[in-house]
């Protein structure tokens, strides 16, 4: 009966060792509850419901039901930017993802000097994506440094090929030579490779200085990635080429930390195991690395779709640069556009319908690609 | 119990002292005033201040500051909505009309007089029959020349008569004369430059961007380019035809009076002259661009009467001269109109005079249109320049482009 009682009283007590401890749970929370619940609860909330509307930040919102979604969907830049959105995507976080994996296995060697390479091969990361995007400009200009190899390049071909030609044959004649007297010499034999350069270098000089081979003097042929609408293979417009390169080139590294995290984590014993079985480097990639970072990768790929799903700063730079709207626009910069129209009033109601069906996409895209793509967890 | 006391004292001080503060800043008025981010624009409105609205206004309590803003056409929006805008601030022409719908701007109607000032200029900020803003200064496009270069090639300096084809004769004599590396003219992919010849043919911005008329003049224009006879600013590492004429290797540029203090400072011995922008072989006229921002008030302020003072001593006939005599943009107010300046000899009051005289020679057009027109035919101008498209397909893209706005 005694203990009946104290059971039942032990509910009715509010400072009870249960409660007390889930009021300490929700005191640290808090903060951080706090501030999702403004900067992105209400905020959420609020942009669902001027999706609805014609609100242009000055007068009273009208409800005018689906009307945004309609005109957004049959909006001929709204579909442009929906395509440049997804081709952006898919693009930079397959290279990406596959970039930051090679580059964190050869990162992971034991090497000399592996500390400067690390950070070396970081820094793109750290820099202001906003001063890489003109760097990239100016690269990419008519008259920037990538027009110039590629010109010197198209004139420096004879002479290019002629050395090849030349190397390839030198070096097929030792080998063969020495195979043809029973020595088991290798394609890529470094002493006949070093011959094959150091005369394949000489003859090319001779027959240049003979004027045999002569270097080209087609005029320079200023590369137009920039402002252009043309497209490269009839896909993928050059401006946002050169934005995917560019952001492939500033996100590997990052991603390459993860990678690298992941793999201090696998189990050296696995490698010295398949080691013994027999395993080439290449299947031990393949059977213990990439399996073993299955969560890791999950991750990249999923930080990876979101974030390219929202590029804009970079289209923001290209439009300053003359590169046409069309050719660079993703749904985040639709967004703004909208948002900011410059031949009047903002137009929130579309610019927040934008908004919406973007997060929707980006919540539909990590879905397919955890249900099909990569998943959290190990098979 | 001691600490406790000491803590409420501390506290009692804090509040006494916040208190005083307020009442201290309630004795004076602030107007705050908001422009274009700039060196010229904030010097130039810093320099009003000092010498002109200070001194008028301390005998009213009445303080003057001024914020430049960057980003200004996007800031000025959001500044209007959440209701933190300047009292005072830049109305540009080409934003106005959406600004003013906003119903944020104070019509002046009753509060400022508008009778002294160029009634084109009022015309471009009359909305529904209310005037929102007063004229601070205008601009016109003129004809900038190097007179060494021309005189080197031994050939005439561009006048007022030139129409497109003896322009782009001498031009290309000037450019055959000195070789590769030189140019007759820069320009870059931009309606407000291109416009002036647009307008000279007759076209107005009410009709379709493929009118016979207007795909002459882009013809003309980006023909310049395509012939090597002009040059976008950008190839020569320039920012703009102010830039180009700098560089003394371009013979031409068309520009406003906006270039005169940067010339000045930059390329001090240039000898340069201006003229007339050519007129249209066909029609015999000219066309310009009228470039005008002007004052507004802010509809929420809390000190209308300050604002209007201040908006008045902004828009002064004193505080006009001073511009106008610094080369940084001429008097909106008719009766400055024949101020002695413009008889004045010399590379810059001649060129204000010739910019002063484009607002009234042939088809003058403001530079109003939204944005969304503007950078469409922009765009059809690059990608023509650039040998990307043809004349007809960029302004079909353009054309639809507009007419989308609708």
């Amino acid at each position: 009966m005694a203990q009946a009682s104290s059971q039942n009283k032990q509910p009715k007590t509010f400072w009870n060792e249960k409660n007390r401890e889930a009021l300490a749970a929700y005191g640290f929370l808090a903060p951080f509850v706090f501030t999702i619940v403004i900067f992105f609860g209400y905020a959420f909330v609020r942009t669902i419901y001027y999706s609805f509307t014609d609100y242009d930040l000055f007068k009273t919102p009208n409800f005018v039901g689906l009307d945004n979604y309609k005109n957004i969907l049959t909006e001929q830049l709204f579909n442009i930017a929906l395509a440049n959105t997804l081709l952006f995507s898919l693009i930079v976080t397959t290279l990406q993802t596959i970039g930051a994996l090679v580059l964190a296995v050869v990162l992971n060697q034991k090497l000399r000097g592996m500390l400067f390479f690390r950070t070396a091969y970081y820094m793109p990361s750290i820099t202001s994506s906003v001063v890489i995007t003109l760097i990239f400009i100016w690269l990419f200009r008519p008259t920037g440094i990538f027009s110039f190899v590629l010109n010197w390049f198209g004139n420096h071909s004879s002479l290019i090929l002629t050395f090849l030609v030349v190397g390839a044959l030198l070096q097929a004649a030792q080998v063969m030579y020495d195979r043809s007297k029973g020595y088991p010499a290798t394609a890529f034999d470094p002493a006949f490779l070093f011959t094959s350069v150091l005369v394949g270098l000489v003859i090319t000089f001779i027959l240049n200085a003979l004027n045999i081979v002569r270097v080209g003097d087609l005029p320079a042929q200023p590369l137009n990635w920039i402002a252009t609408r043309e497209k490269f293979l009839g896909i993928i417009p050059y401006p946002l080429l050169v934005i995917i390169i560019q952001n492939t080139f500033t996100t590997i590294p990052t991603l390459m930390l993860f990678f690298l995290a992941g793999l201090q984590g696998v189990s050296k014993s696995l490698y010295e195991a398949s080691s013994i079985d027999g395993a080439t480097p290449q299947e031990q990639l393949r059977y213990i690395t990439i399996p073993a970072l299955r969560p890791v990768t999950f991750y990249v790929v999923t930080v990876g779709v979101i974030g390219t799903l929202q590029m804009f700063d970079q289209v923001s730079i290209f439009e300053g640069a003359n590169a046409p709207l069309e050719s660079t626009i993703t749904l985040a910069f639709y967004v703004f556009k909208k948002a900011f129209d410059p031949s009047g009033l903002p137009k929130i109601g579309l610019a927040t319908a934008g908004a919406i069906f973007l997060a929707v996409i980006t919540t539909v895209m990590v879905m397919i690609q955890r249900r099909f793509v990569v998943s959290d967890t190990g098979s | 119990m001691k600490q406790k006391y000491a803590l409420l004292a501390a506290f009692g001080l804090l509040v006494a002292g916040a208190g005083s503060s307020l009442v201290s800043g309630q004795t004076g008025t602030t107007i705050v005033i908001g422009g274009r981010d700039g060196v010229t624009d904030t010097g130039l409105v810093n320099d009003l201040i000092n010498k002109f609205l200070k001194p008028a206004l301390a005998k009213d309590g009445i303080d003057v500051k001024y914020t430049p803003i960057g980003d200004y056409d996007k800031a000025i929006v959001n500044q209007l909505s959440a209701g933190t805008a300047p009292d005072v601030f830049y109305l540009p022409d080409n934003t106005a009309k959406g600004l003013v719908s906003s119903g944020k701007i104070l019509p002046l109607n009753g509060l400022v007089s508008g009778t002294d000032f160029i009634s084109s200029l009022n015309q471009t900020y009359t909305f529904g029959g209310k005037l929102y803003g007063i004229v601070k200064d205008f601009n016109t496009l003129a004809t900038y020349y190097n007179k060494d270069l021309f005189d080197q090639a031994k050939v005439a300096y561009p006048n007022d008569k030139d129409d497109w084809n003896t322009f782009s004769d001498k031009l290309a004599k000037v450019q055959k004369a000195l070789g590769t590396g030189y140019y007759g003219t820069c320009f870059p992919a931009d309606y407000a430059r291109f416009a002036a010849f647009a307008y000279g043919t007759g076209w107005k911005p009410t009709k379709k961007v493929t009118d016979p008329s207007f795909v002459r003049a882009f013809q003309f224009y980006t023909d310049l380019v395509k012939s090597k006879v002009a040059v976008q600013p950008s190839t020569i590492s320039a920012g703009w035809g102010g830039d180009c004429i700098k560089s003394g290797k371009v013979a031409t540029a068309f520009e406003g009076a906006w270039a005169l203090g940067f010339l000045r400072d930059n390329a001090p011995n240039l000898q340069y002259g201006t003229s007339l922008i050519p007129l249209d072989p066909t029609t015999k006229r000219r066309g310009n661009l009228l470039f005008s921002v002007a004052w507004a008030i802010n509809k929420g302020t809390k000190n209308t009467d300050a604002a209007v003072k201040v908006l008045n001593l902004l828009t002064s006939k004193a505080a006009q001269e001073y511009v106008l005599e610094n080369g940084l943009a001429l008097p909106s107010r008719k009766s400055l109109q024949a101020n002695a300046y413009f008889k004045k000899s010399g590379a810059e009051p001649q060129a204000n005079n010739t910019v002063f005289r484009g607002a009234s020679s042939g088809n003058v057009v403001a530079f109003n249109q939204p944005p969304v027109f503007t950078d469409a035919v922009n765009e059809a101008l690059k990608s023509v320049m650039d040998g990307t498209s043809t004349v007809d397909e960029a302004l079909k893209r353009a054309q639809g482009k507009i007419d989308q706005i609708k």
